[in-house]
């Protein structure tokens, strides 16, 4: 297999001009000689013509009575050759021109009113033409005109027009594919400009790729523009939740190891520590883990999601005996990544479970107001949110370790993922009498 | 009550079966899938406790292989991770509860009690039969209302029967769930702990003996 886009475009089509051009040459070559050989009939049988006119019949006999027209035959050795015979074959006369040469005249044939055109092969090829009629009144019944012509002039010019046919089509081709590479580096140039401009991205001298591209290739700039953007920001997410990891875990750590030196070591102060440290890595974990919005990622059925988390969570949460009310509608989809969506959707699902009294409600629909999202609703009976929670979690920026544990945890990731992905998170009341949560999520064919 | 406990962390694993004996299990650990499928296939266990990043076998594949065995004791997860992705598998591949490291030993403890609890058809952590009441979280047994003095072994015996009534439980079986493997196995001790069990649980009656095939826990509604 070849590699280079160029070599595959340039061996095709140098296959298909070389094709087209033998098959162009061959034709022409053929209708040429074929119109040579034409011509030198047609010549050869202005000869007899002239020949005829040129007899006349007197007592009986056959008489040259006029000088012969064509002044080719008077020269000997001309190329050009003339003979009239009788129906045996006796020559009754013969061209000035024959007389030095040997010219073997076809044999007669006896039909008469037909043109006979023959190619000789031989030492000197020749193109030979006879014509026999019948002479009244002459004692032999019939006459044979027969005319020669050397076949050497005519090769002469077949070639020369080969030559010149050679040279015009070569240089048609070498046109031809001079063309052809500058079409292609022309149309390939875009992707060598894109290579390039990727190069610059990785190397940090671009952010972005340029918007100029051709109409076929602005469908896969835009999809690696998002890819890009989307690695710089995963990566940058990365980064920043591995610093603020590092930051949070130093602190508590400093103090764990100081109590430690104590005589009698303070546990509640440990123990405070250690869930300060526990907090800091589920959060800064899963925020780190994110895979974010990718829009050329697969849509993500959103009951089918729901369904498997209910599933699970009601196998865990069995002794509990919650009853559970679902209207989900089979064709919410989102884009995204399904872990994500089970962050989100687990975290919040687990919450109502948990802290509902016996009931919990859940429901996925498309948004009535706006099409282009979806909207999961979840209700519990629980003691509902706290205003100072609500506050909290979806307050952006919101230092994790001021988070107590528990539920705000769990919240505080579901609002970063959700923030991630451009969606909306409300906390409400729910008339069941516990917590209503609202997630709205980018519909799922939305590009 | 039997457990299994599946953990690579040698750490961790001694310290889960530490606290799980000191509650008044026997325990079985096993730091790889390998050695959890084989005591899992070979020993009847009240619970099992399993982390989800194992050698050999994966927690995951392990479940399934012990529900495929119909091996139907509740299995808690284990997960470091703490993904959703993990929680989900691991319950539908068979897992009954899902706990997400680091925890806390109590929290672990009664989430294990529950379990045993709900596959026995207990809703509450009271265990209640008439005029009997056994609290599995304060381990305290009631007599219409009035505390009984129990030994630990007493209460064992009564919270194993309990969790498995109205069947044959034979010594062997009651000997294998209380005591570790290392223990001695006297059946006579069994009868002195039944015998002395019935008389502090008087006036109930609902430990009956089956001859020469063991005890019977017979619930209200079955007499």
């Amino acid at each position: 297999m070849n590699n280079s886009i160029q070599k595959r475009l340039l061996i095709t089509t140098t296959c298909v001009l070389a094709l087209f051009l033998t098959i162009t040459g061959w034709v022409l070559d053929r209708a040429f000689s074929a119109s040579v050989v034409a011509g030198a009939e047609e010549q050869l049988r202005l000869v007899i013509y002239s020949l005829m006119g040129s007899v006349q019949e007197q007592d009986g006999h056959l008489i040259f009575s006029q000088g012969v027209a064509e002044p080719r035959l008077t020269q000997p050795d001309s190329g050009l050759y003339a003979q009239v015979a009788d129906e045996l074959g006796e020559r009754l006369w013969t061209s000035p021109s024959a007389v030095t040469t040997n010219v073997a005249f076809a044999a007669i044939d006896t039909q008469p009113g037909i043109f006979i055109f023959s190619d000789v092969a031989g030492l000197t090829p020749r193109f030979h033409l006879s014509y026999t009629v019948i002479w009244e009144d002459v004692d032999t019944e019939q006459v044979v005109f027969s005319a020669a012509t050397d076949q050497l002039p005519f090769r002469a010019a077949i070639r020369q027009f080969r030559r010149s046919l050679g040279i015009g089509l070569g240089a048609a081709t070498a046109l031809f594919i001079f063309a052809q590479l500058l079409a292609l580096h022309w149309g390939l140039l875009p992707l060598r400009t894109m290579a390039e401009e990727v190069k610059e991205l990785e190397s940090g001298e671009r952010e972005s790729l340029s918007k100029s591209y051709p109409k076929e290739l602005e469908g896969l700039a835009e999809n690696l523009d998002r890819f890009i953007v989307h690695e710089q920001r995963s990566r940058k997410r990365y980064r920043n939740a591995l610093d603020d990891l590092a930051h949070s875990l130093k602190t508590p750590l400093a103090v764990v190891r100081n109590t430690l030196l104590d005589q009698t070591p303070d546990k509640s102060l440990l123990a405070e520590q250690l869930d300060r440290m526990e907090t800091t890595v589920t959060h800064q974990l899963s925020k780190a883990t994110a895979s974010g919005p990718v829009m050329v990622g697969k849509t993500v059925s959103m009951s089918g999601l729901v369904g498997r988390l209910l599933r699970a969570l009601q196998t865990a949460y069995l002794d509990r005996g919650i009853s559970l009310e679902t209207q989900l509608d089979e064709h919410v989809v989102a884009r995204g990544d399904e872990r994500d969506f089970m962050e989100m959707l687990g975290n919040l699902l687990e919450n109502a479970f948990k802290y509902s009294h016996s009931s919990v409600r859940v429901c996925v629909a498309r948004s009535a107001s706006n099409p282009q999202r979806c909207v999961i609703t979840i209700e519990d009976d629980g003691e509902g949110i706290p205003e100072a929670m609500r506050e909290q979690v979806l307050h952006r920026g919101q230092r994790l370790d001021e988070i107590e544990s528990g539920q705000g945890i769990g919240l505080a990731v579901v609002a970063e993922l959700v923030a991630l992905y451009n969606g909306g998170l409300e906390i409400g009341d729910s008339e069941l009498g516990g917590a209503r949560l609202i997630l709205t999520l980018p519909w799922g064919s939305a590009r | 009550m039997r457990a299994l406990i599946v953990e690579d962390e040698v750490a961790l694993l001694e310290q889960l079966a530490q606290h799980l004996k000191s509650e008044g299990f026997a325990v079985d650990c096993a730091q790889d899938g390998e050695e959890g499928l084989y005591y899992g296939r070979e020993y009847n266990y009240d619970a099992a406790v399993i982390d989800l990043g194992l050698p050999k076998i994966d927690g995951i594949e392990l479940i399934k292989r012990l529900r495929k065995e119909d091996r139907a004791f509740p299995i808690l997860v284990l997960t470091a991770r703490g993904h959703w992705q993990d929680k989900v598998q691991g319950l539908e591949a068979g897992a009954d509860d899902y706990l997400v490291k680091p925890f806390q030993m109590e929290e672990l403890i009664a989430r294990l009690n529950a379990l045993i609890r709900r596959s026995a058809g207990y809703a509450s952590p009271v265990l209640s039969q008439g005029e009997l009441q056994l609290d599995t979280a304060k381990k305290e047994v009631r007599v219409s209302g009035a505390a009984v003095e129990l030994t630990a072994y007493e209460y064992k015996v009564l919270e194993y029967l309990m969790l498995n009534p109205n069947r044959v439980v034979s010594k062997t079986e009651l000997t294998d769930h209380l005591y570790d493997q290392d223990f001695d196995r006297d059946s006579n001790v069994i009868e002195v702990f039944v015998g002395r069990l019935r008389k502090k649980i008087r006036p109930v009656e609902l430990i009956r003996t089956v001859r020469g095939q063991g005890y019977r826990f017979v619930t209200e509604s079955t007499i």
